[in-house]
Protein backbone atom coordinates (compact mmCIF):
# COMPACT_ATOMS: atom_id res chain seq x y z
CA UNK A 1 0.00 0.00 0.00
CA UNK A 2 1.41 3.33 -1.05
CA UNK A 3 1.28 6.51 0.93
CA UNK A 4 -1.16 9.11 -0.34
CA UNK A 5 0.27 12.59 0.03
CA UNK A 6 -2.52 15.05 0.71
CA UNK A 7 -1.73 18.42 -0.85
CA UNK A 8 -1.64 21.28 1.64
CA UNK A 9 -3.00 24.63 0.57
CA UNK A 10 -2.69 28.06 2.12
CA UNK A 11 1.08 28.60 1.92
CA UNK A 12 1.29 30.45 -1.39
CA UNK A 13 1.11 34.22 -1.55
CA UNK A 14 -2.18 34.09 -3.45
CA UNK A 15 -3.76 31.98 -0.69
CA UNK A 16 -2.35 34.18 2.05
CA UNK A 17 -3.78 37.31 0.48
CA UNK A 18 -7.31 35.94 1.06
CA UNK A 19 -8.75 38.48 -1.37
CA UNK A 20 -8.50 36.43 -4.61
CA UNK A 21 -10.37 33.56 -2.95
CA UNK A 22 -12.97 35.94 -1.54
CA UNK A 23 -13.53 37.51 -4.95
CA UNK A 24 -13.81 34.04 -6.47
CA UNK A 25 -16.50 33.15 -3.97
CA UNK A 26 -18.30 36.43 -4.54
CA UNK A 27 -18.33 35.75 -8.25
CA UNK A 28 -20.00 32.39 -7.67
CA UNK A 29 -22.71 33.72 -5.37
CA UNK A 30 -23.35 36.69 -7.63
CA UNK A 31 -23.79 34.47 -10.68
CA UNK A 32 -26.40 32.48 -8.74
CA UNK A 33 -28.07 35.72 -7.64
CA UNK A 34 -28.34 37.20 -11.13
CA UNK A 35 -29.47 33.91 -12.65
CA UNK A 36 -32.28 33.60 -10.14
CA UNK A 37 -33.20 37.28 -10.24
CA UNK A 38 -33.56 37.19 -14.02
CA UNK A 39 -35.88 34.22 -13.91
CA UNK A 40 -37.47 33.39 -10.57
CA UNK A 41 -38.82 30.12 -11.97
CA UNK A 42 -35.32 28.65 -11.95
CA UNK A 43 -35.39 28.49 -8.16
CA UNK A 44 -35.29 25.01 -6.74
CA UNK A 45 -37.92 25.78 -4.09
CA UNK A 46 -41.23 24.02 -4.67
CA UNK A 47 -44.05 26.51 -4.19
CA UNK A 48 -46.20 24.31 -1.94
CA UNK A 49 -49.26 24.30 -1.72
CA UNK A 50 -49.73 25.56 -5.29
CA UNK A 51 -47.30 22.90 -6.49
CA UNK A 52 -47.78 19.45 -4.99
CA UNK A 53 -45.01 16.88 -4.75
CA UNK A 54 -45.06 14.33 -7.57
CA UNK A 55 -42.39 11.95 -6.30
CA UNK A 56 -44.51 9.81 -3.97
CA UNK A 57 -43.66 6.15 -4.46
CA UNK A 58 -45.06 2.76 -3.56
CA UNK A 59 -43.26 2.67 -0.22
CA UNK A 60 -44.48 6.05 0.96
CA UNK A 61 -46.64 5.68 4.08
CA UNK A 62 -49.55 8.10 3.95
CA UNK A 63 -52.89 8.10 5.79
CA UNK A 64 -54.41 4.62 6.08
CA UNK A 65 -57.28 3.19 4.12
CA UNK A 66 -59.38 0.07 4.46
CA UNK A 67 -59.46 -1.98 1.28
CA UNK A 68 -62.74 -3.19 -0.15
CA UNK A 69 -64.19 -6.15 -2.05
CA UNK A 70 -65.79 -5.51 -5.43
CA UNK A 71 -69.19 -5.01 -3.73
CA UNK A 72 -67.80 -2.11 -1.69
CA UNK A 73 -67.74 -4.04 1.61
CA UNK A 74 -64.66 -4.14 3.79
CA UNK A 75 -62.05 -6.89 3.54
CA UNK A 76 -61.27 -6.50 7.25
CA UNK A 77 -62.19 -9.49 9.39
CA UNK A 78 -61.63 -7.72 12.75
CA UNK A 79 -58.84 -10.09 13.82
CA UNK A 80 -57.16 -7.36 15.93
CA UNK A 81 -53.72 -8.17 14.46
CA UNK A 82 -53.11 -4.56 13.49
CA UNK A 83 -54.25 -3.21 16.85
CA UNK A 84 -51.92 -5.71 18.55
CA UNK A 85 -48.97 -4.80 16.35
CA UNK A 86 -49.52 -1.08 16.74
CA UNK A 87 -46.72 0.41 18.86
CA UNK A 88 -48.67 3.62 19.40
CA UNK A 89 -51.95 1.95 20.44
CA UNK A 90 -53.89 4.13 18.08
CA UNK A 91 -56.18 1.54 16.45
CA UNK A 92 -59.53 0.84 18.10
CA UNK A 93 -61.66 -2.01 16.69
CA UNK A 94 -65.11 -3.16 17.71
CA UNK A 95 -66.05 -6.47 16.10
CA UNK A 96 -69.45 -7.84 15.12
CA UNK A 97 -70.81 -10.88 13.35
CA UNK A 98 -70.96 -10.84 9.56
CA UNK A 99 -73.62 -12.54 7.50
CA UNK A 100 -72.55 -12.16 3.84
CA UNK A 101 -70.56 -14.59 1.65
CA UNK A 102 -67.12 -13.04 2.45
CA UNK A 103 -66.53 -13.78 6.11
CA UNK A 104 -68.11 -14.41 9.46
CA UNK A 105 -66.66 -11.42 11.32
CA UNK A 106 -66.40 -7.72 10.50
CA UNK A 107 -65.45 -4.54 12.34
CA UNK A 108 -68.48 -2.65 13.58
CA UNK A 109 -66.24 0.30 14.13
CA UNK A 110 -62.62 0.80 13.12
CA UNK A 111 -60.92 3.94 14.44
CA UNK A 112 -57.40 5.26 13.94
CA UNK A 113 -56.24 8.21 15.99
CA UNK A 114 -53.87 10.04 13.64
CA UNK A 115 -52.53 12.19 16.45
CA UNK A 116 -51.22 9.03 18.15
CA UNK A 117 -50.21 7.23 14.96
CA UNK A 118 -46.47 7.21 14.19
CA UNK A 119 -46.96 6.01 10.60
CA UNK A 120 -44.66 3.03 11.13
CA UNK A 121 -46.64 0.75 8.84
CA UNK A 122 -46.68 -2.24 11.25
CA UNK A 123 -50.48 -2.52 10.92
CA UNK A 124 -50.07 -3.01 7.17
CA UNK A 125 -47.39 -5.66 7.77
CA UNK A 126 -49.50 -7.43 10.37
CA UNK A 127 -52.73 -7.63 8.38
CA UNK A 128 -53.35 -11.20 7.12
CA UNK A 129 -56.10 -10.10 4.70
CA UNK A 130 -54.48 -7.10 2.99
CA UNK A 131 -57.34 -5.11 4.50
CA UNK A 132 -55.40 -2.07 5.67
CA UNK A 133 -53.01 -0.15 3.50
CA UNK A 134 -51.12 3.16 3.65
CA UNK A 135 -50.93 3.88 -0.07
CA UNK A 136 -53.31 6.86 -0.18
CA UNK A 137 -50.46 9.30 -0.70
CA UNK A 138 -52.05 11.74 1.78
CA UNK A 139 -49.01 13.26 3.45
CA UNK A 140 -50.58 16.20 5.21
CA UNK A 141 -53.76 15.61 7.15
CA UNK A 142 -55.11 18.74 8.78
CA UNK A 143 -58.01 19.40 11.10
CA UNK A 144 -59.02 22.02 13.61
CA UNK A 145 -60.07 19.85 16.56
CA UNK A 146 -58.59 16.76 18.19
CA UNK A 147 -61.75 14.76 17.51
CA UNK A 148 -61.47 15.29 13.77
CA UNK A 149 -58.11 13.52 13.77
CA UNK A 150 -59.76 10.24 14.79
CA UNK A 151 -60.72 8.58 11.52
CA UNK A 152 -63.65 6.16 11.68
CA UNK A 153 -64.43 3.24 9.42
CA UNK A 154 -66.42 5.34 6.99
CA UNK A 155 -63.61 7.82 6.51
CA UNK A 156 -60.98 5.08 6.19
CA UNK A 157 -63.05 3.26 3.58
CA UNK A 158 -63.61 6.49 1.67
CA UNK A 159 -59.86 6.85 1.14
CA UNK A 160 -58.61 5.53 -2.16
CA UNK A 161 -55.29 4.45 -3.52
CA UNK A 162 -53.24 7.45 -4.63
CA UNK A 163 -53.74 8.40 -8.26
CA UNK A 164 -49.99 9.01 -8.57
CA UNK A 165 -49.29 5.34 -8.02
CA UNK A 166 -49.70 2.71 -10.69
CA UNK A 167 -52.72 0.39 -10.44
CA UNK A 168 -51.82 -3.02 -9.09
CA UNK B 1 -37.38 79.59 6.50
CA UNK B 2 -35.28 77.87 3.86
CA UNK B 3 -32.66 76.96 6.46
CA UNK B 4 -35.29 75.19 8.58
CA UNK B 5 -36.46 73.20 5.56
CA UNK B 6 -32.93 72.17 4.57
CA UNK B 7 -32.07 71.09 8.12
CA UNK B 8 -35.37 69.19 8.45
CA UNK B 9 -34.78 67.42 5.13
CA UNK B 10 -31.27 66.43 6.20
CA UNK B 11 -32.39 65.08 9.55
CA UNK B 12 -35.28 63.20 7.95
CA UNK B 13 -32.93 61.72 5.37
CA UNK B 14 -30.42 60.61 8.01
CA UNK B 15 -33.15 59.11 10.20
CA UNK B 16 -34.65 57.32 7.21
CA UNK B 17 -31.33 55.93 6.00
CA UNK B 18 -30.16 54.87 9.46
CA UNK B 19 -33.34 53.46 10.99
CA UNK B 20 -36.15 53.50 8.44
CA UNK B 21 -34.30 51.21 6.08
CA UNK B 22 -34.01 48.37 8.60
CA UNK B 23 -37.08 46.50 7.27
CA UNK B 24 -35.75 46.92 3.73
CA UNK B 25 -32.35 45.58 4.69
CA UNK B 26 -33.85 42.65 6.57
CA UNK B 27 -35.86 41.94 3.45
CA UNK B 28 -32.76 42.22 1.24
CA UNK B 29 -30.79 40.04 3.59
CA UNK B 30 -33.34 37.24 3.37
CA UNK B 31 -34.19 37.52 -0.31
CA UNK B 32 -30.62 38.02 -1.53
CA UNK B 33 -29.33 35.15 0.56
CA UNK B 34 -32.20 33.06 -0.77
CA UNK B 35 -31.38 33.82 -4.37
CA UNK B 36 -27.69 33.20 -3.77
CA UNK B 37 -28.52 29.75 -2.44
CA UNK B 38 -31.21 28.97 -5.04
CA UNK B 39 -34.03 29.43 -2.52
CA UNK B 40 -36.86 31.97 -2.65
CA UNK B 41 -36.85 33.61 0.77
CA UNK B 42 -40.04 35.13 2.20
CA UNK B 43 -42.54 35.86 -0.58
CA UNK B 44 -45.98 35.12 0.83
CA UNK B 45 -46.86 37.89 3.27
CA UNK B 46 -49.29 40.35 1.73
CA UNK B 47 -51.73 43.17 2.31
CA UNK B 48 -54.49 42.47 -0.18
CA UNK B 49 -52.70 41.86 -3.46
CA UNK B 50 -49.63 43.89 -2.47
CA UNK B 51 -46.60 41.76 -1.60
CA UNK B 52 -43.75 43.96 -2.85
CA UNK B 53 -41.70 40.83 -3.37
CA UNK B 54 -41.89 39.89 0.32
CA UNK B 55 -41.15 43.30 1.84
CA UNK B 56 -44.40 43.11 3.80
CA UNK B 57 -42.90 40.20 5.77
CA UNK B 58 -40.40 42.57 7.40
CA UNK B 59 -43.18 44.85 8.59
CA UNK B 60 -45.13 41.87 9.91
CA UNK B 61 -42.06 40.72 11.84
CA UNK B 62 -41.56 44.23 13.19
CA UNK B 63 -45.18 44.41 14.37
CA UNK B 64 -44.78 41.04 16.03
CA UNK B 65 -41.69 42.21 17.93
CA UNK B 66 -43.51 45.34 19.04
CA UNK B 67 -46.56 43.57 20.42
CA UNK B 68 -44.64 40.75 22.07
CA UNK B 69 -44.43 40.70 25.85
CA UNK B 70 -41.45 42.72 27.06
CA UNK B 71 -39.99 39.98 29.18
CA UNK B 72 -37.12 40.35 31.65
CA UNK B 73 -35.66 37.10 33.01
CA UNK B 74 -35.80 36.89 36.81
CA UNK B 75 -32.05 36.31 37.21
CA UNK B 76 -31.19 39.78 35.93
CA UNK B 77 -29.98 41.94 38.81
CA UNK B 78 -29.59 45.32 37.16
CA UNK B 79 -32.65 45.91 35.07
CA UNK B 80 -31.65 49.47 34.31
CA UNK B 81 -28.46 48.43 32.51
CA UNK B 82 -30.24 45.53 30.88
CA UNK B 83 -32.83 47.93 29.46
CA UNK B 84 -30.46 50.71 28.49
CA UNK B 85 -27.97 48.49 26.61
CA UNK B 86 -29.98 48.10 23.39
CA UNK B 87 -30.83 51.79 23.53
CA UNK B 88 -27.11 52.66 23.56
CA UNK B 89 -26.46 50.42 20.56
CA UNK B 90 -29.42 51.88 18.74
CA UNK B 91 -28.59 55.53 19.39
CA UNK B 92 -24.88 55.25 18.69
CA UNK B 93 -25.47 53.52 15.39
CA UNK B 94 -28.11 56.11 14.58
CA UNK B 95 -25.90 59.07 15.49
CA UNK B 96 -23.00 57.71 13.43
CA UNK B 97 -25.01 58.80 10.42
CA UNK B 98 -25.20 62.40 11.57
CA UNK B 99 -22.15 63.83 9.84
CA UNK B 100 -22.37 61.97 6.54
CA UNK B 101 -22.80 64.57 3.76
CA UNK B 102 -25.59 63.70 1.33
CA UNK B 103 -24.64 66.43 -1.15
CA UNK B 104 -22.19 69.25 -1.67
CA UNK B 105 -22.72 72.44 0.33
CA UNK B 106 -26.08 73.81 -0.76
CA UNK B 107 -26.17 77.54 -1.45
CA UNK B 108 -29.63 79.15 -1.14
CA UNK B 109 -29.87 82.94 -1.36
CA UNK B 110 -26.16 83.24 -0.68
CA UNK B 111 -26.41 81.14 2.47
CA UNK B 112 -24.40 77.92 2.50
CA UNK B 113 -25.65 74.76 4.20
CA UNK B 114 -23.69 71.66 5.07
CA UNK B 115 -25.86 68.80 3.83
CA UNK B 116 -25.64 66.49 6.84
CA UNK B 117 -27.99 65.87 9.74
CA UNK B 118 -25.80 67.63 12.30
CA UNK B 119 -23.99 70.34 10.37
CA UNK B 120 -20.57 70.36 12.00
CA UNK B 121 -17.05 69.91 10.75
CA UNK B 122 -15.99 67.10 13.07
CA UNK B 123 -16.64 64.66 10.28
CA UNK B 124 -14.64 61.50 10.62
CA UNK B 125 -13.94 62.10 14.34
CA UNK B 126 -17.67 61.94 15.03
CA UNK B 127 -17.87 58.64 13.15
CA UNK B 128 -14.94 57.15 15.10
CA UNK B 129 -16.39 58.31 18.42
CA UNK B 130 -19.84 56.87 17.94
CA UNK B 131 -18.79 53.73 16.10
CA UNK B 132 -16.52 53.00 19.07
CA UNK B 133 -19.22 53.86 21.58
CA UNK B 134 -21.83 51.47 20.20
CA UNK B 135 -19.71 48.54 21.40
CA UNK B 136 -20.40 49.69 24.97
CA UNK B 137 -24.05 48.84 24.44
CA UNK B 138 -23.10 45.34 23.34
CA UNK B 139 -20.72 44.87 26.29
CA UNK B 140 -23.28 46.22 28.75
CA UNK B 141 -26.04 44.07 27.26
CA UNK B 142 -23.97 40.90 27.51
CA UNK B 143 -22.65 41.74 30.98
CA UNK B 144 -26.00 42.67 32.54
CA UNK B 145 -27.66 39.58 31.03
CA UNK B 146 -26.02 37.60 33.85
CA UNK B 147 -25.62 34.65 31.52
CA UNK B 148 -22.44 32.96 30.35
CA UNK B 149 -23.43 33.11 26.70
CA UNK B 150 -24.19 36.80 26.85
CA UNK B 151 -20.96 37.53 28.68
CA UNK B 152 -18.86 35.43 26.29
CA UNK B 153 -20.49 37.09 23.30
CA UNK B 154 -19.83 40.56 24.61
CA UNK B 155 -16.23 39.72 25.54
CA UNK B 156 -15.63 38.45 22.05
CA UNK B 157 -17.24 41.53 20.52
CA UNK B 158 -15.11 43.80 22.71
CA UNK B 159 -11.88 41.97 21.85
CA UNK B 160 -12.69 42.09 18.17
CA UNK B 161 -13.56 45.77 18.12
CA UNK B 162 -10.44 46.71 20.08
CA UNK B 163 -8.25 44.81 17.62
CA UNK B 164 -9.85 46.23 14.53
CA UNK B 165 -10.41 49.78 15.68
CA UNK B 166 -6.64 50.30 15.84
CA UNK B 167 -6.19 49.28 12.21
CA UNK B 168 -9.31 51.23 11.24
CA UNK B 169 -8.06 54.47 12.77
CA UNK B 170 -4.59 54.03 11.26
CA UNK B 171 -6.09 53.43 7.82
CA UNK B 172 -8.15 56.59 8.24
CA UNK B 173 -5.01 58.55 9.22
CA UNK B 174 -3.28 57.73 5.95
CA UNK B 175 -6.44 58.74 4.08
CA UNK B 176 -6.61 62.01 5.99
CA UNK B 177 -2.99 62.66 4.97
CA UNK B 178 -4.05 62.40 1.33
CA UNK B 179 -7.27 64.38 1.64
CA UNK B 180 -5.92 67.02 4.05
CA UNK B 181 -9.11 67.49 6.07
CA UNK B 182 -11.31 65.73 8.62
CA UNK B 183 -14.46 67.41 7.36
CA UNK B 184 -16.32 64.87 5.25
CA UNK B 185 -17.56 67.37 2.65
CA UNK B 186 -13.96 68.44 2.06
CA UNK B 187 -12.94 64.79 1.86
CA UNK B 188 -15.55 64.08 -0.83
CA UNK B 189 -14.61 67.22 -2.73
CA UNK B 190 -10.97 66.07 -2.63
CA UNK B 191 -12.11 63.02 -4.59
CA UNK B 192 -13.23 64.98 -7.66
CA UNK B 193 -11.40 64.82 -10.93
CA UNK B 194 -9.87 61.87 -12.74
CA UNK B 195 -6.58 60.11 -13.33
CA UNK B 196 -5.66 60.31 -17.03
CA UNK B 197 -9.21 61.44 -17.74
CA UNK B 198 -10.67 57.95 -17.28
CA UNK B 199 -10.43 56.65 -13.74
CA UNK B 200 -12.41 58.73 -11.24
CA UNK B 201 -10.14 59.99 -8.45
CA UNK B 202 -11.81 58.06 -5.67
CA UNK B 203 -10.26 57.01 -2.40
CA UNK B 204 -9.90 53.44 -3.55
CA UNK B 205 -7.61 54.59 -6.36
CA UNK B 206 -5.76 57.22 -4.30
CA UNK B 207 -5.23 54.96 -1.28
CA UNK B 208 -5.91 51.35 -2.33
CA UNK B 209 -4.31 49.65 0.68
CA UNK B 210 -5.84 51.99 3.23
CA UNK B 211 -9.20 51.58 1.49
CA UNK B 212 -9.11 47.80 1.68
CA UNK B 213 -8.03 47.87 5.34
CA UNK B 214 -10.75 50.40 6.06
CA UNK B 215 -13.47 48.32 4.37
CA UNK B 216 -12.35 45.13 6.15
CA UNK B 217 -12.31 46.92 9.52
CA UNK B 218 -15.74 48.40 8.87
CA UNK B 219 -17.06 44.88 8.40
CA UNK B 220 -15.52 43.98 11.74
CA UNK B 221 -16.98 47.13 13.37
CA UNK B 222 -20.50 46.12 12.39
CA UNK B 223 -20.10 42.62 13.83
CA UNK B 224 -21.27 41.06 10.61
CA UNK B 225 -19.98 37.96 8.87
CA UNK B 226 -17.14 37.10 8.29
CA UNK B 227 -16.42 38.80 11.62
CA UNK B 228 -19.55 37.76 13.52
CA UNK B 229 -17.90 35.93 16.38
CA UNK B 230 -20.00 37.96 18.83
CA UNK B 231 -22.80 35.62 17.84
CA UNK B 232 -22.59 31.95 17.03
CA UNK B 233 -25.41 29.47 17.37
CA UNK B 234 -23.20 26.45 17.79
CA UNK B 235 -20.92 28.00 20.39
CA UNK B 236 -22.63 30.69 22.44
CA UNK B 237 -26.27 30.57 21.33
CA UNK B 238 -27.12 34.11 20.19
CA UNK B 239 -24.18 35.81 21.90
CA UNK B 240 -24.76 39.13 23.60
CA UNK B 241 -28.52 39.23 22.97
CA UNK B 242 -29.29 35.71 24.20
CA UNK B 243 -31.48 36.95 27.07
CA UNK B 244 -33.27 39.60 25.07
CA UNK B 245 -36.67 39.36 23.50
CA UNK B 246 -39.44 41.53 22.06
CA UNK B 247 -38.61 45.12 21.18
CA UNK B 248 -35.36 45.17 23.18
CA UNK B 249 -34.09 42.48 20.86
CA UNK B 250 -35.67 44.48 18.04
CA UNK B 251 -33.62 47.51 19.05
CA UNK B 252 -30.45 45.42 18.92
CA UNK B 253 -31.41 44.29 15.46
CA UNK B 254 -32.25 47.79 14.29
CA UNK B 255 -28.94 48.95 15.78
CA UNK B 256 -27.12 46.23 13.85
CA UNK B 257 -28.64 47.31 10.56
CA UNK B 258 -28.18 50.99 11.41
CA UNK B 259 -24.49 50.21 12.00
CA UNK B 260 -24.43 48.51 8.61
CA UNK B 261 -26.04 51.56 7.00
CA UNK B 262 -23.61 53.90 8.72
CA UNK B 263 -20.63 51.79 7.69
CA UNK B 264 -21.86 51.61 4.11
CA UNK B 265 -22.33 55.38 4.08
CA UNK B 266 -18.90 56.12 5.54
CA UNK B 267 -17.25 53.67 3.13
CA UNK B 268 -18.99 55.37 0.22
CA UNK B 269 -17.97 58.79 1.53
CA UNK B 270 -14.32 57.99 2.19
CA UNK B 271 -13.56 55.44 -0.50
CA UNK B 272 -16.05 55.64 -3.37
CA UNK B 273 -16.32 59.37 -3.89
CA UNK B 274 -19.38 60.04 -1.73
CA UNK B 275 -22.04 62.08 -3.48
CA UNK B 276 -19.82 62.79 -6.50
CA UNK B 277 -21.35 61.73 -9.79
CA UNK B 278 -18.46 59.92 -11.55
CA UNK B 279 -16.59 62.21 -13.96
CA UNK B 280 -18.80 65.20 -13.02
CA UNK B 281 -17.93 67.51 -10.13
CA UNK B 282 -20.41 69.96 -8.63
CA UNK B 283 -19.53 72.84 -10.94
CA UNK B 284 -19.74 70.61 -14.01
CA UNK B 285 -23.18 69.37 -12.92
CA UNK B 286 -24.41 72.94 -12.42
CA UNK B 287 -23.11 74.05 -15.83
CA UNK B 288 -24.49 71.07 -17.74
CA UNK B 289 -27.74 70.64 -15.81
CA UNK B 290 -29.89 70.88 -18.97
CA UNK B 291 -28.12 67.93 -20.63
CA UNK B 292 -28.34 65.86 -17.46
CA UNK B 293 -32.06 66.56 -17.22
CA UNK B 294 -32.59 65.59 -20.86
CA UNK B 295 -30.64 62.37 -20.23
CA UNK B 296 -32.81 61.63 -17.21
CA UNK B 297 -36.04 62.25 -19.16
CA UNK B 298 -34.83 59.67 -21.69
CA UNK B 299 -33.57 57.16 -19.15
CA UNK B 300 -36.54 57.15 -16.74
CA UNK B 301 -39.14 55.55 -19.08
CA UNK B 302 -36.56 52.96 -20.18
CA UNK B 303 -35.99 52.02 -16.55
CA UNK B 304 -39.73 51.87 -15.89
CA UNK B 305 -40.11 49.65 -18.96
CA UNK B 306 -37.47 47.19 -17.75
CA UNK B 307 -38.87 47.04 -14.22
CA UNK B 308 -42.42 46.42 -15.42
CA UNK B 309 -41.25 43.83 -17.95
CA UNK B 310 -39.33 42.04 -15.21
CA UNK B 311 -42.39 42.06 -12.95
CA UNK B 312 -44.64 40.76 -15.71
CA UNK B 313 -42.27 37.87 -16.28
CA UNK B 314 -41.50 36.94 -12.68
CA UNK B 315 -44.44 38.01 -10.54
CA UNK B 316 -46.65 35.02 -11.21
CA UNK B 317 -48.36 32.56 -8.97
CA UNK B 318 -48.02 28.86 -9.63
CA UNK B 319 -51.74 28.55 -9.01
CA UNK B 320 -53.56 29.41 -12.25
CA UNK B 321 -56.67 30.55 -10.36
CA UNK B 322 -54.74 33.00 -8.22
CA UNK B 323 -54.98 36.38 -9.89
CA UNK B 324 -53.71 38.47 -6.95
CA UNK B 325 -50.15 38.66 -8.26
CA UNK B 326 -51.34 39.78 -11.67
CA UNK B 327 -53.33 42.51 -9.93
CA UNK B 328 -50.23 43.52 -8.01
CA UNK B 329 -48.19 43.64 -11.20
CA UNK B 330 -50.82 45.91 -12.75
CA UNK B 331 -50.94 48.25 -9.74
CA UNK B 332 -47.15 48.49 -9.46
CA UNK B 333 -46.71 48.94 -13.22
CA UNK B 334 -49.12 51.88 -13.14
CA UNK B 335 -47.31 53.28 -10.10
CA UNK B 336 -43.87 53.01 -11.73
CA UNK B 337 -45.01 54.51 -15.03
CA UNK B 338 -46.84 57.32 -13.26
CA UNK B 339 -43.81 58.08 -11.10
CA UNK B 340 -41.40 58.16 -14.02
CA UNK B 341 -43.79 60.25 -16.12
CA UNK B 342 -44.36 62.76 -13.29
CA UNK B 343 -40.62 63.16 -12.74
CA UNK B 344 -40.02 63.44 -16.48
CA UNK B 345 -42.76 66.07 -16.80
CA UNK B 346 -41.36 67.98 -13.84
CA UNK B 347 -37.91 67.97 -15.43
CA UNK B 348 -39.41 69.01 -18.76
CA UNK B 349 -41.11 72.03 -17.17
CA UNK B 350 -37.82 72.94 -15.53
CA UNK B 351 -36.15 72.70 -18.94
CA UNK B 352 -38.77 74.84 -20.67
CA UNK B 353 -39.20 77.57 -18.06
CA UNK B 354 -35.62 77.57 -16.85
CA UNK B 355 -34.38 77.54 -13.28
CA UNK B 356 -33.17 80.33 -11.07
CA UNK B 357 -29.82 80.08 -9.35
CA UNK B 358 -31.44 78.53 -6.28
CA UNK B 359 -33.26 76.05 -8.49
CA UNK B 360 -30.03 74.93 -10.17
CA UNK B 361 -28.39 74.47 -6.79
CA UNK B 362 -31.33 72.49 -5.40
CA UNK B 363 -31.57 70.21 -8.46
CA UNK B 364 -27.81 69.61 -8.24
CA UNK B 365 -28.18 68.71 -4.57
CA UNK B 366 -31.06 66.32 -5.37
CA UNK B 367 -28.98 64.68 -8.10
CA UNK B 368 -26.07 64.28 -5.71
CA UNK B 369 -28.32 62.82 -3.02
CA UNK B 370 -29.55 60.37 -5.65
CA UNK B 371 -25.99 59.43 -6.56
CA UNK B 372 -25.13 59.00 -2.90
CA UNK B 373 -28.16 56.78 -2.42
CA UNK B 374 -27.26 54.60 -5.41
CA UNK B 375 -23.71 54.12 -4.12
CA UNK B 376 -25.02 53.60 -0.60
CA UNK B 377 -27.44 50.88 -1.64
CA UNK B 378 -24.78 49.18 -3.72
CA UNK B 379 -22.44 49.17 -0.73
CA UNK B 380 -25.21 47.81 1.51
CA UNK B 381 -25.71 45.07 -1.07
CA UNK B 382 -21.99 44.32 -0.90
CA UNK B 383 -22.32 43.95 2.88
CA UNK B 384 -25.07 41.38 2.41
CA UNK B 385 -23.25 39.74 -0.49
CA UNK B 386 -20.07 39.30 1.58
CA UNK B 387 -22.04 37.91 4.49
CA UNK B 388 -23.51 35.13 2.39
CA UNK B 389 -20.26 34.33 0.60
CA UNK B 390 -17.39 34.36 3.05
CA UNK B 391 -16.93 31.87 5.86
CA UNK B 392 -16.60 32.99 9.46
CA UNK B 393 -13.16 33.55 10.91
CA UNK B 394 -12.13 31.48 13.89
CA UNK B 395 -11.29 33.60 16.91
CA UNK B 396 -7.49 33.20 16.68
CA UNK B 397 -7.51 33.72 12.91
CA UNK B 398 -9.45 36.90 13.44
CA UNK B 399 -6.96 38.29 15.95
CA UNK B 400 -4.08 37.13 13.74
CA UNK B 401 -5.48 39.03 10.79
CA UNK B 402 -6.14 42.15 12.82
CA UNK B 403 -2.86 42.46 14.72
CA UNK B 404 -0.34 40.75 12.47
CA UNK B 405 -1.51 41.80 9.02
CA UNK B 406 -3.84 44.79 9.00
CA UNK B 407 -2.12 46.81 11.73
CA UNK B 408 1.46 46.61 10.34
CA UNK B 409 0.11 47.17 6.84
CA UNK B 410 -1.75 50.30 7.98
CA UNK B 411 1.37 51.62 9.76
CA UNK B 412 3.51 50.97 6.68
CA UNK B 413 0.92 52.71 4.56
CA UNK B 414 1.07 55.80 6.78
CA UNK B 415 4.87 55.95 6.43
CA UNK B 416 4.72 55.54 2.65
CA UNK B 417 1.93 58.13 2.29
CA UNK B 418 3.67 60.64 4.55
CA UNK B 419 6.97 60.21 2.72
CA UNK B 420 5.25 60.63 -0.62
CA UNK B 421 3.48 63.79 0.50
CA UNK B 422 6.62 65.32 2.00
CA UNK B 423 8.69 64.51 -1.09
CA UNK B 424 5.99 65.85 -3.39
CA UNK B 425 5.86 68.95 -1.22
CA UNK B 426 2.13 69.53 -1.33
Amino acid sequence: MGIKVVPRYGKSLKDKLYLPAIFGGMKTTFSHFTKNLKDVNQLKTMQYPEVQPTDLNERYRGVHRLTKWEDETEKCVACYMCATACPADCIFIEAEERFDEHDEKRPKEFKIDLLECVFCGYCVEACPCDAIRMDTGIFSFTASTREEFVLDKKALMANDRSKDLSDD
Amino acid sequence: MSSAIVIAVNIALAAFLAVGLTPVFVWWERRVSGFMQDRTGPNRCNIGPIRLGGLIQSFADMLKLMFKEDFTPSHIKYRFFFTIAPVIVFFCSFLTFATIPFADNLVIDGQSFIMSAIPNELGIMWFLAFAGLSIYGIILGGYSSNSKYGLLGSIRAAAQVISYEAALALAIISMLLSYGSIHLTDIVNAQTGTFLGVIPMWGIFIQPIASIIFIVCCFAETNRAPFDIAEGESEIVAGYHTEYSAMRFGLFQVGEYAAMSASAAIIVTLVFGGYQIPWLDTAAVQNNLDYIMIAMIVILPIKAYFITAWMKKNNKSKDVNDKSRDTETKILSIAFWALSLIVALLLATFLIFGLGENGVNIITAVLQIGTFLVKFFMMAFVFIWIRWTVLRFRYDQLQMLGWKILLPLALLNIVVTATFIVVQGS
